[in-house]
């Protein structure tokens, strides 16, 4: 048994190796597509370095962007709300389509929206939720979560989808050809789009200069729900705010390079106004971010602009699957989020890291990923969360540390570890799966050294 | 308390460090040939994009590359293919049935495909539903990238504007590209 519920769960994904080499190709291939993106830009270090000081920048500055962006929406004809946690913004919302008597909403993607559990908490309000994102809508009709921020059904296989639409949107048995069921899909949701009551959206970035919100998106779900519904509601973290559009070049020049290699999304709509005759509302959402804000190691985590390159990157993430972390965004900027948001709950998402750093090397707003993942580790003990076997092993070493004979003693026996049952050698049998013994020197350096047989230069 | 008062106080209060605005001075991608750069690009995100030669026909150019189209709707003007006048319609839902949408955009992004649509038509949703897109481009107003394009907007009086870069697609299956998601399933530019 594995020693972390992420290592058992990754366990469970390495099961099925054909899919589970597929999933690791996969994200490799969308990570080699950034890399050949961004070297077409000879800028492209100096973009993120910009990138990272507009995120600090805003972050830093949020209470009076928050009050500006708020006060040019509302000037706009926007209605701004302003909730404290996830329970508040689902009320929020739940209202106003209550107040518009809207029985049927299409959504477009939002990871605020999963956060706060919305879709469940409206269903149990007796109001019909579509997610309009090809990806998303796999997962509703499947009844899972993503697996990814970016692309939420990378998990699943044509075949599944295949099988999955032909039994809930009657497609051809058998027939699993992505163009097929895409269209099947889009004849499907294009009847949703024409019959819903109001559209609700996720926010990729609110400029404070002209209180408008940015949407990027491929598909033209956000574009679709929103032009064809009177109502509009958008859910935005507070994070999500920067000062202008100077700020937003730069940002969406990163965003779509690094999340998918494609130099643009299809899509970069901005919402100033409510639709002819329609209502158009902003939900700004704290649900802990400005507790996060006072945390000095980990403040950096606000600067996400999730477009997934970290999990792209991730030999952990691609070789265990977006479900084996216990937060429902996975990855290395998972990792570090769910700490953010309860300790206790995720911290055994920190075994999922190498320390490799390629989070780091790629993230286009420069969070110090894995350097947050080895802070989060220092702190497990206190948390009442190390290992305790990881434990027996460092309370060991520094007494063999700090005891220079018996250190010498135990070095002169070490090559005899390998005749040992694996077992035995450490009486640690959940650390040592997925570690193998290194073969040990006959003699040590020292023992060389003092028969003269290492030569001096 | 109201939770907007609670959430800027508690934003100030646990606001430590404090970080200037960086300066954007960035030297940016530019191009020698933005004509053939925007082609290229264009065909890249999976749209078209084809030059207007001297003498000839806008109208028979989009015929011919759209033969099919039944229900063409567009307000641009000397376009005579129309069949739908988008502004008369009283829904956007009207729209649905259009094959074929031919608008006018503002100014083209070279590094990326981008077109800026400031809304100018009564309905918004004429961009996303129709079948297939067609966008007019005067071909001199082309920039080399999104910094020069964001320095030339300013607010529509409608409140919504969009940059499109090729037609509707999507890879949630299997990272397979189909295009035509929601939106167009095709989009050519006409470069004028």
């Amino acid at each position: 048994m594995s020693s972390t519920k992420h290592a058992q769960n990754a366990d469970v994904f390495q099961q099925n190796k054909e899919k589970a080499t597929w999933h690791d190709n996969a994200l490799w291939f969308v990570r080699e597509k950034r890399d050949r993106i961004s070297k077409t830009l000879p800028e492209w270090e100096e973009l993120r370095a910009l990138g990272e000081k507009i995120k600090l920048h805003s972050v830093s500055h949020l209470a009076s962007y928050l009050e500006q962006f708020a006060a040019n929406a509302e000037a706009n004809g926007v209605i701004v709300h302003w909730a404290k946690d996830a329970e508040e913004h689902n009320a929020i919302a739940t209202e106003i389509l209550q107040k518009h008597n809207a029985k049927k909403v299409v959504k477009s993607k939002s990871m605020l929206t999963e956060e706060c559990d919305l879709n469940h908490y409206l269903e149990a309000k007796g109001i019909e939720i579509i997610e309009s994102d090809l990806g998303e809508r796999i997962l509703q009709l499947n009844g899972t979560a993503p697996s990814h921020i970016v692309l939420p059904a990378i998990h699943m296989k044509r075949e599944e989808v295949g099988e999955l639409f032909s039994e809930k949107l009657n497609t051809e048995k058998g027939n699993s050809d992505p163009t097929y069921l895409t269209r099947a899909a889009r004849v499907s949701l294009r009847n949703d789009f024409l019959t819903a009551d109001a559209a609700m959206t996720g926010v990729n970035f609110g400029i404070a200069a002209t209180g408008e919100i940015v949407i990027c998106t491929n598909e033209g779900n956000a574009d679709m729900g929103t032009s064809l519904a009177k109502l509009h509601i958008a859910s935005m973290g507070l994070e999500k705010l920067i000062p202008d559009y100077e700020s937003l070049s730069v940002l969406t020049r990163l965003l779509a390079r690094s999340a998918t290699g494609q130099p643009t999304t299809t899509y970069t709509s901005h919402f100033r106004k409510p639709v002819e005759g329609g209502e158009f509302h902003i939900i700004l959402v704290d649900n802990g971010r400005s507790d996060i804000l006072s945390n000095e190691e980990h403040i950096k985590s606000l600067n996400c602009i999730r477009c997934g390159a970290c999990m792209n990157t991730c030999p952990v993430y691609r070789r265990s699957g977006g479900y084996s972390y216990t937060y429902f965004i996975p990855g290395p900027i998972g990792i570090n989020l769910g700490m953010l948001k309860d300790p206790v709950k995720h911290s055994e998402n920190l075994s999922a890291c190498s320390l490799c750093y390629s989070c780091n090397n790629v993230c286009p707003v420069k969070i110090d990923l894995a350097d947050q993942i080895y802070k989060w580790r220092q702190d497990l003990d206190s948390l009442g969360k190390a290992n305790s076997s990881k434990k027996l092993i460092s309370t060991g070493m520094q007494f063999l540390f700090t005891h220079p004979a018996l250190f010498r003693t135990s070095l002169k026996f070490s090559s005899l570890a390998k005749y040992a049952p694996r077992s035995l050698t450490f009486g640690l049998k959940e650390w040592e799966d997925g570690r193998s013994l290194p073969p040990f020197a006959k003699e040590s350096f020292t023992e060389m050294w003092k028969k003269g047989k290492v030569k001096k230069k | 308390m109201s939770s907007k008062d609670y959430i800027l106080n508690n934003i100030r209060r646990n606001t430590r460090q404090v970080f200037d605005k960086p300066q954007m001075d960035l030297n940016a991608i530019r191009f020698d040939d933005q004509l053939a750069q925007f082609i290229e690009i264009s065909k890249a995100v999976g749209g078209d994009a084809v030059v207007l030669k001297e003498g000839e026909d806008i109208n028979q150019v989009i015929r011919s590359l759209y033969p099919d189209a039944k229900e063409i709707a567009s307000t641009v003007e000397g376009i005579t293919l129309t069949t739908l006048n988008p502004d008369e319609v009283n829904s956007p839902k009207e729209l649905e049935a259009v094959d074929l949408a031919i608008i006018e955009g503002s100014f083209g992004v070279c590094e990326n495909g981008c077109i800026w649509l400031p809304q100018q038509i009564k309905h918004k949703a004429l961009y996303f539903v129709t079948q297939y897109l067609v966008i007019v481009l005067d071909r001199s107003k082309l920039v080399n990238n999104m910094h020069e394009g964001y320095k030339l907007i300013s607010p529509s009086e409608k409140g919504f504007g969009v940059y499109i870069s090729g037609p509707s697609k999507t890879a949630d299956i299997e990272q397979a590209l189909v295009v035509g998601a929601h939106g167009p399933k095709g989009l050519t530019v006409i470069l004028k």
